[in-house]
């Protein structure tokens, strides 16, 4: 009954096929690339080639297959999206527990704090970082989680004070429950639903600026087959190689639209408050 | 009365939320490098260099010392000279102010002209055809790689059809300086052809930037449009025979725009942040290109007073709209 | 359509006649509509306008135009102008320089030059410690420059130093009283001069926006006149965009733009009949510095694996398309003291396996590539994957060339390897052996640290020594060693391709600042 609901969404079902295919492909770029050694080889005599049989999505400025790139690069993609995503969750949502479940001076500050880090546009504090850092991958993902940690501290905080005054809480609290058990054991269960949908939709986010970090050249050196990069190689040779920015933009776009979708999907799936509400203000 | 406290206790959180900002920037020059001197001091310096420039700005007081000096700098408008170009950078920075502004409020007129009126059409055809065609768009628009959509645009307006100019900000130098803004400058000088060139030139940055905005305007307003039609006033007004179009023109629009004006700061804000790539592509001379070619000059104390820069004008606009708002929004009144 | 443009020659007579007129021409002038204009889009922002901070060659447009120095390089192959000297007397010893400048030479704003700028000048680039201070430093101390009278300079020396008129060529003149009027806490006038212009160039400063380029008019009045037909008023755009930069001057909105785009972009250029384009072979070598400090790369048979790892015809003649030529050794090919004979690495797997073995404690290399350069980013790419085909594991970090040319003086933190041009400062053999890799010159110009007691005599001698065909038998002792130390690894020697509008007539290039001379450009009336 579940499942029939669950797939009657269409949105649902297009974000879980894209993100799918995102895994697969990751997982199988080896054996679906044409050209497995074009992530850090090429082949000089074919540089800058359109798309044809031989190189299905044309070649770049040093000859690789900018297909077999392309499926390498969704490992990174996939590997910067959940690590960073990851750890802002880490950091964000206990954050917003402690915050929401207690009172007082400490709470405060704490929310404060992640207010200030939301009133400052993320891109631009998660340049300063990396830049701060130097250009690398790990940066890259420190840089984001450190900028996107908020986001998740606000939606717990919000969730976790509508919650701590359920008949559930004053029940555990009544059987002498200590407050870290309440909270992971009784609060987050509930509150679960609404993380796992906002952190759906982050990963778009992530996906999306740590793409324009190494448009800009603060992400992944050569020849790491990071998507940003590519498109930001491609510029030099416009307009004759279109096809150079072309690809690495499609996948990104589907890639963010796919986590959206399913973001999207899965609110009306676990989040029942707002379930065909309509109003879909993220 | 009620409107004024509430604008004071905006106004009032604005002060700490700015500390909270020179704080971060504080932490990521001072405290987060290994050796903050030889970072500020830019990697040409020699060893005597930063050990001076350690002096100067007192890098090896204790922390909170450093940060009052830090403070009293920025209060004092001082926010490091360039390392490249040994100019203050707040000149920098303020000279780009108008390019960067005019292009965001272009993009934010443009979105809001595309980006209401959809979003009005998809909430009174919801869930029909049309309405899944604009929230499938809507999706693209907030999915897409802004700096590839500019590409994208480049390569089709400018370098096939060759209508639009591929980059940069005018042909040549700008009007005199009034506002800054090049468009209305011309128009005060009465530069016609000036105006027609400032414009060609805005053209596909201001798209470019506009879509994920606009995406964002449509979301808002659907669900603005939704919530008003659902509501017990309108369901009162249909049971007492008004016609259709004067409830959608009357109340409901009404409704949704002020729903929509709530989100513009967040929207302004996008559009700042949005800069720094699509000014990069389009060589725009605003604060997203000083970012960018400071980046590649390493130059640190530029980039940090950027982001200080752009954290406070995000935050002072955010202010303003939130203000603007509270006054026009009939609840608080 | 490609088309060779003969030099444009200066009547000295016509110059001589126009020393009388003084001023910017067209300020008063009815003829205000027949002005020729010269539009340059240069890939790099002119963001800074200091001719003592500025040392790059691509935006060398500023400190040719605006501002002139004792001797300037002019044609190809590089030939030494004595631009303001009107005599120079060299002590027996070689250390000490006394120049008498010409007489009347103004400033934009009317003062006469005096020996006294001169000096300021010298001070100011010690002082700042940027720009051009690496080939003075060694050589002058703050100080020992002397105005012996109202026309007259001496340099003392702390060394003989055989290429010392060449750098004077960086020892840009700026108007002492203007600067020192605009001084603030003794910073030398940085930043003043940052966004203005105090010199006797050329041309004048007329409009300067960092985030756009700057405007200059013509000055009439400059020393050394004018010729029949010159421009009137030169404009140059910082345009990153390449395509941009590459469509600006198809439609005719740019009169030129840098000499070094890719060949796709070339290629188009190349058929567009609204374009001339003019090829020539320059003095800038690209090379990867080898960092002889660190193990194993100390050792000769890592280094000469490394050479042979490279597919220098890959990507000389495929990823470059030819534009480049193959230099075998570290000189320019065109220069005198690179050997017409020398035998260079080629890419052969089998040779770098073989070497490869002979070496104990092999390690990961790591390159450092400069961000915002594709040559070089690709160039690591491939070293990369030729190492990877003998089994040696190479990473690339990008850097913006910023954050990587200080650790070039640092042999702990330096990369090590590093791709990247050296450009010609001064044309003679010293700009590409001794300054590169005598070993007095650690920690400043030998970021190699590169040690070989033959080369560092060879250098040295060859510094006293004036005659150039002594010198020439030295320099070329010390390119052959090189390449058989395998002290870096030499790739190829760049080719200018300038793009200009047809209307340009003639042009006079020189491979320290290209075609950026606006002085020697022609259009047609």
């Amino acid at each position: 009954m579940r499942m029939r609901r669950l797939f009657r969404d269409r949105a649902l079902l297009i974000g879980t096929v894209i993100i799918s295919i995102l895994v697969l492909v990751a997982v199988f770029a080896g054996p679906l690339a044409t050209f497995p050694d074009h992530v850090t080889g090429f082949d000089p005599n074919h540089r800058l080639k359109a798309p044809g049989w031989q190189f299905l999505l044309g070649t770049d400025r040093m000859g690789a297959d900018i297909y077999s790139r392309l499926l390498f690069g969704a490992r990174l993609t996939i590997l910067i999206a959940v690590t960073a995503t990851g750890t802002a969750v880490i950091i964000g949502v206990p954050i917003g527990l402690i915050a929401g479940y207690f009172d007082g001076w400490a709470s405060e500050a704490l929310m404060r704090v992640s207010d200030i880090f939301l009133a400052v546009p993320q891109i631009v504090l998660a340049i300063a970082i990396a830049q701060t850092l130097g250009p690398n991958i790990q940066n890259v993902i420190l840089a984001l989680s450190v900028t996107y940690w908020p986001f998740w501290a606000r939606l717990v905080y919000a969730e976790t004070r509508s919650q701590r005054n359920e008949v559930y809480v004053e029940a555990a609290k009544a059987m002498g429950a200590s407050p870290l058990r309440i909270m992971v054991m009784h609060i987050l269960p509930n509150i679960a639903g609404s993380i796992i949908v906002r952190t759906t939709i982050g990963m778009g986010a992530t996906i999306l600026a740590a793409a324009s970090l190494g448009f800009l050249g603060l992400g992944a050196p050569p020849p790491a087959p990071e998507w940003g990069r590519m498109i930001a190689e491609s510029r030099e040779f416009l307009p004759q190689a279109w096809w150079y920015a072309t690809a690495p933009g499609i996948a990104i776009l589907m890639v963010v639209m796919g986590f959206n979708l399913l973001g999207d999907g899965l609110r009306d799936v676990l989040d029942p408050r707002i379930r065909r509400g309509g109003g879909d203000g993220r | 009365m009620r409107i004024l406290v509430l604008a004071l206790r905006r106004i009032a959180w604005m002060p700490p939320t700015l500390l909270g900002l020179i704080a971060i920037v504080f932490t990521i020059s001072r405290i987060i490098p290994a050796d903050p001197a030889r970072v500020i001091a830019g990697e040409n310096a020699s060893p005597a260099q930063v050990e001076a420039l350690r002096q100067k700005f007192g890098l090896d007081l204790p922390l909170m010392q450093q940060f009052m000096r830090y403070l009293r700098d920025i209060v004092n408008g001082d926010l490091g000279i360039s390392l490249y170009s040994q100019r203050p950078v707040v000149e920098d920075l303020l000279g780009r102010l108008a390019a960067t502004f005019e292009l965001a409020i272009a993009a934010m007129c443009l979105a809001i002209m595309i980006g209401v009126p959809l979003g009005v059409v998809s909430a009174l055809h919801r869930n029909r055809w049309l309405d899944q065609v604009i929230r499938l768009a809507t999706m693209a628009g907030l999915a897409m790689a802004a700096f590839w959509l500019a590409i994208l645009l480049q390569l089709f307006f400018s370098m096939t059809l060759g209508v639009t100019p591929v980059q940069g900000r005018i042909d040549g130098w700008g009007p005199d300086q009034i506002t800054g803004f090049y468009t209305i400058d011309a128009l005060i000088n009465g530069d016609g052809e000036t105006f027609g060139k400032a414009l060609r030139y805005l053209i596909l940055p201001t798209a470019t930037l506009a879509i994920p905005a606009a995406a964002t305007i449509v979301r808002f307003t659907r669900a603005g449009v939704l919530n008003a039609l659902s509501s017990n006033f309108v369901f009162y007004q249909t049971a007492m025979g008004l016609p259709r179009r004067t409830i959608i023109w009357k109340y409901i629009l009404r409704s949704a725009f002020i729903g929509t004006l709530t989100q513009i700061g967040l929207v302004f804000g996008n559009l700042l942040a949005g800069a720094v790539v699509i000014e990069t592509v389009f060589s725009w001379p605003g604060l997203g290109l000083f970012a960018y070619n400071s980046i590649l000059q390493s130059d640190y104390n530029a980039i940090m007073a950027f982001t200080l820069f752009t954290g406070s004008v995000f935050i002072v606009v955010n202010l303003l709209i939130d203000i603007a708002q509270t006054l026009l929004d009939p609840r608080t009144r | 359509m490609t088309g060779k443009f003969p030099p444009l020659t200066i009547n000295r007579r016509a110059a001589l006649a126009g020393l009388s007129a003084t001023g910017l021409v067209g300020m008063h002038s009815p003829a205000f509509a027949a002005r020729q204009k010269f539009v340059t889009a240069n890939n790099n922002p002119y963001d800074l306008l200091d001719p003592h901070q500025l040392f790059d060659i691509g935006r060398i447009a500023v400190r040719l135009n605006m501002y002139d120095a004792l001797t300037r390089w002019v044609d190809n192959p590089p030939r030494l102008e004595n631009w303001l000297i009107e005599k120079v007397t060299i002590s027996p010893d070689g250390k000490v320089y006394t120049f008498v400048i010409k007489q009347n030479v103004k400033f934009h704003d009317g003062t006469v030059m005096t020996s006294a700028d001169v000096v300021y000048s010298m001070e100011r680039i010690l002082a700042l410690k940027k720009g051009a201070y690496g080939l003075f430093k060694d050589v002058i101390e703050p100080g020992t420059t002397k105005a012996l009278d109202p026309r007259t300079v001496q340099f003392t020396l702390t060394k003989p130093f055989a290429v010392f008129m060449a750098v004077l060529s960086e020892l840009w003149v700026v108007n002492s009283a203007l600067v020192k009027k605009n001084e603030k806490n003794g910073d030398w006038g940085a930043d003043w001069l940052s966004k203005s212009e105090a010199g006797s160039g050329g041309y004048a400063l007329r409009r300067y926006d960092p985030a756009i380029g700057f405007q200059t008019a013509r000055f009439e009045g400059h020393f050394a006149g004018w010729g029949k037909n010159p421009i009137d008023d030169a404009e140059f755009r910082g345009v990153l965009e390449t395509a941009t930069r590459v469509l600006g001057v198809m439609k005719g909105e740019f009169n030129t733009t840098d000499g070094y785009l890719p060949a796709e972009q070339m290629a188009r250029m190349k058929e567009n009949p609204n374009i001339k384009t003019w090829e020539a072979e320059s003095i800038r070598t690209f090379y990867f510095i080898i960092n002889h400090w660190k193990a194993p790369l100390n050792d000769v048979n890592m280094r000469k694996a490394v050479c042979y790892a490279f597919d220098y015809d890959g990507f000389n003649n495929k990823i470059l398309s030819g534009t480049v030529v193959r230099n075998n050794g570290i000189i320019p090919n065109p220069m005198w003291g690179a050997p017409k004979d020398l035998q260079g690495y080629t890419y052969d797997l089998d040779k770098a396996k073989y070497h490869l073995s002979q070496v104990k404690n092999v390690r990961p290399l790591q390159i450092g590539a400069m961000a915002g350069y594709p040559q070089s980013e690709q160039a690591a790419q491939m070293l990369q994957a030729g190492c990877a085909k003998i089994g040696l594991e190479v990473k690339i970090v990008s850097e913006p060339y910023t954050t990587i040319a200080p650790k070039l003086n640092d042999r702990e933190r330096a990369h090590d390897l590093i791709p990247l041009w050296r450009s010609a400062y001064f044309a003679d053999p010293h700009n590409w052996t001794g300054f590169l890799f005598n070993s007095s010159n650690f920690d400043a110009g030998n970021a190699s640290y590169y040690k070989n007691p033959r080369v560092d005599e060879l250098c040295n001698k060859a510094l006293i020594i004036t005659d150039q065909d002594q010198r020439r038998v030295m320099y070329e002792e010390v390119s052959r060693i090189l390449v058989e130390d395998a002290a870096g690894i030499f790739i190829n020697n760049t080719k200018f391709h300038g793009a200009f509008t047809k209307n340009v007539k003639s042009i006079r290039f020189c491979p320290i600042g290209d075609a950026q001379d606006v002085r020697w450009i022609e259009m047609q009336g």
